[in-house]
């Protein structure tokens, strides 16, 4: 290739683009006249979709289907009980639905993805089908936002299932899991407790259910998650959630591992069992989390001054005391805490 | 016509060659990020209307500290402040750090938000000019002012690094405009790969000629002023294209000042932002990827190509000179910096990608650029180099420029359509042409303006001057 060529190449490229630009421009233009034709189509379909209308007075528009797919999702998730069935019902009669369903199988991994999250409002069996076999997609965004729509609508498979199917633990690690976790444990909650029970199951993973369960108030899951938390590696990024978690149920059956992770070489997990202790209100680690207000890490020393404070007044006399001593950075840890709450020193 | 000797011609062709290589590894290079771009925006995630991301993110969001530093805004701080505690996020703190303004900044901010002294237990951990006070207001619960002593942007956001107790940190300008659910849109790649992302940028906007009401840009237009215009199409070349290929090739080296989402306890252990920079948000980012990849630790800094934030950009040639010879400076300031990067495999893609791309189109793009614009004429015309020669720089510069403007141009278009009259695009194609000729060259001055300032190593970020936006 000559230097000549670098020209040609060059003024043939410019060229193309400006072509193309050339065909958007115009393609714009169309698209706008259409727009406006769209949006009369849109006020003439929306009181058919809000009245519950069926097939005949909504196909007798002649609406594009994806139009029709897009103003009923709209409308849908605007909506919440009969209202919503009624509009997903009178879409999936006009066609909305199979709409959906196509666009779930074809077209891009975000368009797919679309679909697949719209259809969580369609119960019919062709619109359950066809999530189901999203789950194999080969996109994992589209495979997550199908478990998630099937987990809205209490259609998910079994969670061990959907631990497989997704890579959950492996290949798929989205705080989203807890998310999940949540929509089907408001239905199967043991699936999701089994799963903190199975060796087999990866800790975040675990720390996933934990999360999603620790609003239950199933107290039953304290003896659990503390024989879990001891057994779990001291530097593990997923022991402070199991500490979290312990410290959201405050039942006195969380201090073993509590206590033990005080100690712990890592100060995330340290920071996560002083939080702990003071949820907790384990008054026998004042004296403990006293002397962790010289811990090296910020973090520590102001969880440990925060749970100080919630230990009540045997914290506070700590936290006092060591506000008028000379020791740095206690010393700052503790008269700031008490300053910060309000607590004179 | 003159004789001349072999190696006056053999000396002609070589700088001509230089010229043309290093110019076609630009464009090479250019090339290669407008596939990986078009890639990245048709494998992007669905973008979902605001609502449905609060329905399908808020449980999650992590708690974001929104840090704000602000010098002498006594004109606009209210309305930004406003504007951020506005934003659509579930567990939010505004951080306002009032850098030492000498104007009523602080006063301003006590009187409007009704705000009070008081005391917080906060880190050390990153160097900054002393803490004057902290305030907060009990009407509004999350927002908190530092007040410290002046020590410039990156010193400011240190403090409010050290002061912020959330996991994640969103470092602003203070004149920003963020969309309203700018944060829910960056948050998403931490919640989806929580044990791998460090930092998320976003696409910066110039909110130029639209109309803004209430803190929020609420009609996208483009200006009348030429010189905003040409920013606006830089704007979409850098982050539509160069920043979304190198965050898509795991190679991305800086993340805007503008708007920028980082994991605080990262920070803190590189040592938050550097002194003695202008370029402190790129530097930021390279200290991130030294550290993770000398503890061989897995992770991610990406980029999300939704507009999230707007800002304001210099419409007149001297702060706009004053601002591309600051950000040229910065740039080559971090690339000396931690120069044992390039090329050093101990730092994989950010050593090969990453800093290749500085070295081409920072360090070597501009000096070469405007050597050749000087010397391939000058020796075409006194018959040192052939029409080849020529014609093969003028197609480097410019017709190669116009395709990538143009390439550019169809990304935003086929994939984002943010511009709402089809003239928009007629404008910006022409604008994207005639860029080629005056513009850039002017850039190129300013660039060699920034090595000269960066050689004789002066520092300080020159005069600019706030004007506020121009509201609806």
């Amino acid at each position: 290739m000559g230097l000549l060529d670098l020209w040609d190449i060059s003024l043939a490229l410019a060229a193309l683009s400006l072509a193309i630009m050339t065909a958007l421009v115009v393609g714009r233009f169309i698209t706008e006249r259409r727009r406006r034709n769209i949006l009369e189509q849109r006020k003439l379909l929306m009181p058919l979709l809000l009245g519950g209308k069926k097939r005949t007075a909504l196909t007798e528009l002649a609406v594009p289907k994806w139009l029709l797919a897009a103003l009923s999702v709209e409308l849908v998730q605007l909506v919440r009980g009969d209202e919503r069935a009624q509009i997903a019902a009178a879409a999936t009669d006009a066609g909305a639905a199979a709409e959906l369903q196509r666009q779930a199988r074809r077209g891009s991994a975000r368009k797919r993805a679309s679909a697949v999250e719209a259809l969580a409002y369609f119960h019919d069996d062709k619109s359950s089908e066809t999530l189901a076999l999203a789950l194999s997609d080969k996109s994992p965004d589209v495979r997550l936002a199908a478990a998630m729509a099937l987990a809205e609508s209490g259609r998910a498979p079994a969670a061990e299932r959907l631990m497989e199917t997704l890579g959950l633990g492996v290949s798929e690690n989205s705080m989203l899991i807890v998310s999940l976790f949540q929509k089907i444990a408001a239905y199967r909650p043991a699936e999701i407790r089994d799963l903190i029970l199975l060796p087999t199951v990866p800790n975040s993973v675990k720390a996933a259910a934990i999360d999603a369960l620790s609003a239950s108030q199933d107290y039953g899951l304290v003896k659990t998650i503390n024989e879990l938390a001891l057994r779990t590696d001291p530097s593990s990024e997923d022991l402070p959630r199991f500490l979290r978690a312990l410290g959201a149920f405050s039942h006195p059956g969380g201090a073993p591992a509590v206590r033990h992770c005080l100690s712990a070489p890592t100060w995330w997990v340290r920071a996560a069992a002083a939080e702990a202790a003071g949820r907790i209100g384990m008054s026998d680690t004042a004296f403990k989390l006293g002397e962790m207000l010289s811990d090296p890490d910020w973090w520590v020393r102001f969880r440990a001054g925060e749970a100080l404070v919630r230990l009540g007044s045997e914290g506070k006399t700590i936290l006092s005391r060591i506000s008028k001593g000379k020791a740095e950075p206690a010393r700052s840890a503790a008269r700031l805490t008490l300053a910060e709450q309000g607590i004179p020193a | 016509m003159i004789e001349w000797q072999p190696w006056v011609i053999t000396m002609a062709t070589t700088i001509a060659w230089v010229v043309i290589i290093t110019g076609l590894l630009q464009i090479g290079l250019y090339i290669v990020q407008l596939v990986y771009a078009a890639i990245s925006l048709a494998n992007r995630p669905p973008v979902s209307r605001s609502s449905l991301l609060w329905q399908r993110y808020s449980d999650r969001a992590p708690p974001i500290a929104v840090l704000a530093p602000a010098f002498n805004e006594v004109v606009t701080i209210v309305e930004s402040v406003n504007s951020l505690l506005s934003l659509q996020y579930p567990q939010m703190e505004v951080v306002v750090i009032n850098d030492g303004s000498t104007d009523e900044t602080l006063e301003r901010l006590i009187d409007q938000f009704a705000l009070q002294p008081v005391d917080r237990y906060y880190d050390l951990t990153v160097r900054h000019a002393p803490i004057r006070g902290l305030y907060a207001s009990p009407r509004i619960p999350n927002l908190l002012v530092i007040d410290k002593e002046n020590g410039g942007k990156s010193d400011a956001l240190n403090a409010g690094i050290n002061v912020a107790r959330s996991p994640l940190f969103c470092s602003i300008d203070a004149d920003s405009i963020l969309e309203s659910d700018a944060l829910l849109r960056a948050v998403r790649p931490f919640i989806e790969k929580p044990d791998e992302v460090i930092a998320v940028g976003g696409t910066i906007r110039l909110a130029n000629g639209s109309d803004i009401h209430a803190g929020r840009v609420t009609r996208v237009r483009l200006p009348r002023n030429f010189l905003a215009l040409v920013q606006i199409v830089e704007y979409l070349r850098a982050f539509l294209m160069a920043r979304l290929a190198l965050s898509r090739m795991q190679a991305l080296t800086v993340i805007s000042g503008a708007f920028g989402l980082f994991r605080r306890r990262l920070v803190l252990e590189v040592g938050g932002y550097s002194h003695g920079t202008v370029g402190e948000d790129m530097e930021l980012v390279i200290k991130l990827h030294r550290h993770m990849r000398e503890q061989e630790k897995p992770y991610r800094i990406e980029f999300i190509p939704e507009p999230v934030c707007w800002t304001e950009a210099p419409g007149d040639l001297t702060i706009l000179g004053r601002q591309r010879a600051r950000w040229q400076r910065g740039s080559l300031e971090t690339f000396v910096k931690h120069k044992d990067m390039l090329f050093n495999p101990r730092y994989g893609r950010i050593g090969f990608l990453g800093f290749g791309q500085i070295l081409v189109v920072d360090v070597l793009g501009p000096v070469i650029e405007v050597a050749g614009y000087i010397l391939v004429p000058l020796l075409w015309s006194v018959g040192l180099l052939s029409i080849e020669y020529l014609l093969a720089y003028l197609a480097i510069t410019f017709t190669f420029g116009i395709f990538v403007s143009v390439a550019t141009l169809i990304l935003e278009e086929v994939e984002l359509r943010r511009f709402p009259k089809p003239t928009d695009l007629i404008v910006l194609t022409v604008v994207a042409i005639v860029e080629n000729f005056g513009y850039r060259q002017l850039s190129n001055f300013w660039r060699l303006r920034g090595l000269w300032q960066f050689l004789r190593k002066q520092q300080g970020w020159g005069q600019m001057t706030r004007r506020g936006f121009q509201r609806a």
